[in-house]
């Protein structure tokens, strides 16, 4: 029988994207800024998250979509720390987020009463990248605990991140960890990287994480033009409201 | 690790390409796959080959082209045609 050669040439991301292009559209009508929060299991979003969502309460109101294979367990865990909506997404086995569970969370938040929104995504170094879920930034936890090369082992996370938390830093003295080889290899995968090292739970350095989360937020009452350098990445030059970039080890 | 969801989207462009009684004329479908796409090759064909086995397909394999880079898209579909000569001799011998 004849063959019908179809001309297709569609990225199997197009749909997302889409979906993805109007998550920021809807932010950016009511000015809200996202941070897209990402790590393998285990390296202390979570943690992160409670901290700053307590240290920030009453000055940023952040909105929290939080993604788990299983259980609402971090969501319940997060919304003991604020006033402010923590949506959960049960993904039901899936590796990521994607753009279409954002854009359903959103229905459920007020985006009038919020400065800023940050998405937990699913514990996983690999599919994650892969997903935009219209987010101005991305943020990777980089734990003391894991090995100096996950850059090296997992580079598309790296690449298309703008911020590394590099998490439990208390430990550092009991582990064989190499912080500026860690630093090497991720600025080897992308030299824009830009640094913190924090201890949520001694504290130590989050002083500088919860300046920039604080003036990431008000960014979005920046001009238009600047916003849009926000979602481009970081800039070379940095704007006024991001006193974190001395956290840079 | 994700390839089942990738497998999930590559169908339903599929769907949107084809008229849904001629997914099952579908005999190929050509994606391609860049190094840094993130997608183990092995992996998406084994879900498409399951994903392609069920209705509304049927008879579609999946051929999978590694490039360069982060591409990953569906670029071509082959759909078998009715062979409108044989049927008009079936009619005549009839």
């Amino acid at each position: 029988m004849p063959v019908r050669t179809i001309d297709v040439r569609e990225r199997v991301m197009e749909m997302n994207d889409r979906l993805a292009a109007e998550v920021r559209r809807r932010l950016r009508a009511h000015g809200v800024p996202a941070l897209n929060l990402m790590s393998s299991p285990g390296s202390g979003k979570t943690l992160l998250l409670e901290r700053t969502l307590a240290a920030l309460a009453g000055d940023v109101r952040i909105a929290v979509v939080v993604g788990d294979l299983q259980t609402d367990n971090d969501a319940a865990r997060l919304a003991r720390h604020t006033d402010d909506l923590v949506q959960a997404v049960v993904t039901g086995g899936a590796c990521h987020l994607d753009a279409r569970q954002i854009l359903a969370a959103l229905d459920a938040i007020d985006l009038a009463r919020t400065d800023l929104l940050v998405i937990e995504n699913v514990g996983n170094l690999v599919c994650p990248a892969s997903w935009d879920l219209g987010e101005d930034a991305r943020v990777v936890l980089f734990a003391t605990t894991e090995g100096e090369d996950k850059p090296s082992k997992y580079p598309k996370m790296f690449r298309l991140a703008h911020y590394v938390v590099m998490s439990k830093i208390d430990l550092l003295p009991y582990l064989p960890f190499d912080v500026e080889r860690a630093v090497a290899l991720a600025r080897g995968v992308n030299p824009a990287l830009e640094f913190f090292r924090t201890s949520a739970l001694t504290g130590e350095g989050m002083d500088a994480w919860l300046d920039f989360v604080r003036g990431f937020a008000r960014r979005a009452a920046a001009p238009a033009g600047a916003r849009e350098r926000v979602a481009a990445g970081p800039s070379p030059a940095p704007e006024v409201g991001i006193s974190a970039r001395s956290a840079t080890p | 690790m994700h390839e089942l969801s990738v497998a999930l989207e590559i169908c339903r462009i599929v769907e949107a390409h084809v008229p849904a009684d001629r997914l099952g004329d579908v005999v190929e479908v050509a994606v391609e796959v860049g190094a840094d796409a993130g997608i183990e090759p092995a992996s998406l064909e084994f879900c498409l080959e399951a994903l392609l086995s069920l209705p509304p397909f049927g008879r579609a394999r999946s051929v999978l082209t590694r490039l360069p880079g982060d591409v990953l898209r569906v670029a071509h579909l082959e759909l078998e045609e009715p062979d409108v000569a044989s049927r008009t001799e079936v009619r005549r011998a009839g």
